[in-house]
């Protein structure tokens, strides 16, 4: 099969579970030695791959999950979680609080009241979004296809997985051996179907530890008899499906496209489509920059430790102002030598904490370089940034969360290549749409583009 | 005096959006459209007794209202039709009074 083709010769990392990694990492520093170094997971642009099929993993509650891991005392307690962007109130509760009556958007003094032994706990949005980041990369593993959709729900996509590892049941199977984690509170729930939505409404009815897998064939019915709740609507949309007395997706379905879209205009056309099962959305591969590299070529072979501590701060700065580094943090640093007579030399850091300062990335690789340095004198050394983490530090002292720092991130590298494309071209040809007479009865005279100049 | 320190608007360097484009329609009875041809039609020596590509059923007009406005400069008479065509595309058509063209217009 093509696709299944394609996985093994753009994503071999990803496989090293059937393959054994020693046998895949050869072949991978084979295919990359005239570019630059192997990357272990980073050095993938996941970009434009998409899935048909897939596997949703959901873990509700997955915020107060992680606290709870993080707290094992807290287990046999009921608990909250304050919501982040309003400390006052109740955002996420333990199944302990529930039973007491504590719900989340109460304040904390109603849940007080409810629940006087009630834990109650700070939130932490940066570990949360780091913890499902490590969520996603061990998913990585197993289909090069990610794509995240909220904290705690991600979708695997799964076309051409059959052939390595028969079947959809196994294939649920080692997706959620990879997504288990010894300190997180149960297994996920997890929905294997054609397309997000199938496979999303799957994972909402299955049992921690009990996959639904959905046929194609039974897709059909498996929509129809699903109640309306399902569909991703706005209250006041769901609100009037209802007062028309449709229960389930099936009875939606069974309306004329054309009524449901002129009563209920663009979101009803979307929800019909979904529940006739004539919209697939398949898994997009989320995109992550290439590996960054930055090299310097001595004049004259140099042993100094000192001259090269310096070199390699110089060369980590360098690689951090690489514009594709905006909006993320440095994961994994290595350093790489030519030393004289063809030997080499390097060291690999992951950093506890992702960064995107020099000092913190320069620090642990001094320390290598002290423990372990090179046998020889230097040609040439190179500093790598192999995987990212979202989010930069210097936003984060200002950000509510990594969400918000990611963001800025993205705005400024919007501004770069805004800049770029001008400096081509010579003129803008990115525009904004501005609000001209939004209020005119004349369509054509409420918006228009203007140059986007950043 | 000091100037303002905004960054004056260019007007020139606007650029309208959803500008209405030509249609073709036929009518109904009650001077309702029941289909639309988006380009103009071709010439006689090649036109087909069926439909054609650009040819849309309209099937369902959701509402139908008339602008008249502007009659102290250059006066606006417009009779406008929300629609449905087949496939699910919601469009907006409207009849200028004055030239009696067509036109199409996202809503």
């Amino acid at each position: 099969m093509p696709s299944q083709r394609t996985h093994l010769f753009l994503a071999p990392g990803y496989f090293r579970d059937i393959f054994g990694s020693r046998r895949w990492s050869w072949h991978v520093r084979g295919r990359h030695d005239s570019s630059g170094p192997p990357d272990r997971r980073g050095g993938v642009v996941v970009r434009g791959w998409r899935s048909d099929h897939a596997v949703c993993l959901w873990i509700p509650n997955f915020p107060l999950r992680a606290e709870e891991a993080r707290r094992p005392h807290l287990a046999d307690r009921p608990t909250a979680l304050l919501a982040p962007e309003d400390t006052r109130r109740i955002w996420q509760t333990s199944p302990l609080a529930r039973r007491q009556g504590v719900q989340s958007g109460l304040t904390v003094s109603q849940a007080i009241g409810l629940c006087p032994t009630l834990a109650l706990i700070e939130p932490d949005p940066v570990f949360y979004d780091e913890r499902f980041a490590t969520l996603l990369l061990r998913l990585e593993d197993v289909s090069p296809v990610v794509e995240p959709a909220e904290l705690g729900r991600a979708y695997v996509g799964v076309d051409g997985l059959e052939g390595l590892h028969g079947g959809p049941e196994r294939v649920v199977e080692i997706i959620a051996e990879a997504a288990a984690d010894r300190r997180t509170d149960g297994p996920p729930r997890l929905g294997w179907g054609r397309g997000k939505f199938t496979a999303w409404v799957a994972a909402t009815r299955a049992q921690p530890g009990a996959p639904i897998i959905v046929t194609d064939d039974e897709r059909a019915a498996f929509l129809r008899a699903q109640p309306l709740g399902a569909l991703p609507l706005d209250p006041d949309n769901y609100r009037r499906l209802q007062q028309l007395g449709l229960k389930t997706l099936g009875d939606l379905a069974a309306l004329p496209e054309a009524a449901v879209i002129a009563q209920f205009g663009r979101e009803g056309k979307a929800a019909w489509r979904l529940a006739s099962g004539l919209r697939d959305e398949p898994v997009q591969g989320r995109a992550r920059p290439q590996p960054i590299v930055a090299s310097l070529d001595y004049p004259s072979p140099v042993a100094d430790r000192g001259m090269l501590a310096h070199t390699i701060g110089v060369l980590i700065e360098h690689a951090l102002r690489d514009p594709r580094r905006t909006g993320w943090r440095v994961q994994t640093v290595r350093v790489r030598a030519a030393l004289e007579q063809g030997a080499s030399w390097l060291i690999e850091v992951m950093l506890k904490e992702p960064a995107a300062l020099r000092e913190r990335i320069h620090a642990p690789l001094l320390a290598h370089l002290e423990r372990t340095p090179p046998t020889g004198a230097v040609e040439s050394l190179a500093v790598e940034f192999t995987a990212f983490a979202r989010g930069t530090d210097e936003l984060q002292l200002f950000a509510q969360d990594a969400a918000a720092a990611a963001r800025a991130g993205r705005r400024k590298a919007l501004r770069v290549a805004a800049r770029e494309i001008q400096n081509r071209l010579k003129r803008s040809m990115l525009y904004r749409v501005i609000e001209v007479q939004p209020w005119s009865r004349l369509p054509e005279r409420r918006y228009a583009l203007i140059a986007f100049e950043p | 005096m000091v100037p303002p320190a905004r960054t004056p608007l260019r007007v020139d360097r606007l650029r309208a959006l959803n500008l209405p484009s030509s249609v073709e329609v036929s009518l109904d009875e009650w001077g309702r459209p029941t289909t639309i041809v988006e380009e103009p039609e071709l010439p006689a020596d090649r036109r087909t007794d069926g439909p054609t590509d650009r040819q849309r059923r309209v099937d369902e007009v959701v509402e139908e209202w008339r602008i008249d406005d502007e009659w102290w400069r250059t006066p606006i008479h417009r009779r406008y039709f929300e629609v449905v065509l087949e496939g699910g595309a919601h469009v907006v058509l409207f009849e200028d009074l004055v030239s009696g063209e067509w036109f199409l217009q996202r809503p």
